[in-house]
């Protein structure tokens, strides 16, 4: 064991305990701030896999827009004093509890038959660069797909806000 | 560097992943509100991403088409998510609260 292989542990152990808070907390906005210790764990788990532009991405676009997005929507939706708890029955909790234990022993059990890797792990020497010839190269046509979703999901969430307001 | 240091294990990346998506599935069913089922939609997105990211790296690493589908999938989680709390805003104003089981009726 040496100092990079402890820090990918404690990076492990983030993104898990991060995800459990996520799921478990009882309010909204500690669901948030799990959700957030989630996202700069994958992306710490990024930078070991070699890529760190994708890590930085993440950082960017889930911890900088959507997390700011998703607290928008929290404040929007109520003040805190009314707002529901997130604890629901025990029935639910029972029965979410073992389709998420059936689904991990199925999946598992996948990941475990499948033979993924032949032999040596080899060196991945690939950059950002090779990032963006492959995206603007090959990969044109859903680039600028993804695009145009976005224009079209930013339009319809104005054309939702400003219908509600009509109706008032 | 490639020996035999624990993060060049495919296992434990694939492993990593299968608990973000399991312990999203167990929000999306324990969650009461609409926000927290959408908070558990992107940890099973992160959990795909990290999938696809580990798989270029160890089964094919002479190409980059694994980290270009993560960041699509990036893009798709911000438009999804941007419609449906335009959606969530709206069911708090017409109904007054979020609560995905009192939700009975579409219409009107």
């Amino acid at each position: 064991m040496n100092f990079a292989e402890y820090i990918f542990i404690v990076i492990m152990l983030v993104t898990m305990i991060g995800s459990l808070v996520t799921v478990l907390s009882g309010s909204l906005i500690y669901a948030m701030i799990g959700l957030v210790v989630t996202l700069f764990g994958v992306a710490g788990i990024y930078i070991y896999l070699n890529a760190p532009f994708l890590a930085m991405m993440q950082i960017l676009i889930y911890v900088g827009a959507i997390t700011i997005l998703i607290a928008f929507a929290i404040m929007l939706a109520g003040p805190m004093s009314k707002r529901p708890k997130e604890w629901t029955t025990t029935g639910k909790l029972i029965a979410s509890i073992v389709v998420s234990i059936l689904s991990f022993v199925v999946l598992y059990k996948a990941i475990i038959r499948g033979l993924w890797v032949s032999g040596k792990v080899q060196e991945f020497t690939l950059t950002t660069k090779d990032i963006g010839r492959t995206l603007l190269d090959k990969l044109i046509l859903p680039f600028e797909l993804i695009s145009l979703l976005i224009v079209v999901s930013i339009v319809g969430a104005i054309m939702l806000a400003l219908f509600s307001r009509r109706e008032k | 560097m490639t020996g035999t240091f624990i993060f060049n294990n495919l296992y434990i990346y694939l492993f990593l992943a299968l608990f973000l998506l399991c312990s999203g599935i167990m929000g999306i069913i324990y969650r009461k509100t609409l926000i927290g089922m959408l908070i558990s939609i992107e940890l099973i997105m992160n959990g795909a991403g990290l999938n696809l990211v580990a798989l270029n790296r160890f089964t094919s690493p002479d190409n980059t088409y694994g980290q270009v589908f993560t960041l699509f999938i990036m893009g798709i989680a911000a438009a999804e998510t941007a419609i449906a709390l335009g959606i969530v805003i709206l069911i708090f104003r017409k109904f007054g609260h979020i609560e995905g089981e009192k939700l009975k009726e579409m219409r009107d």
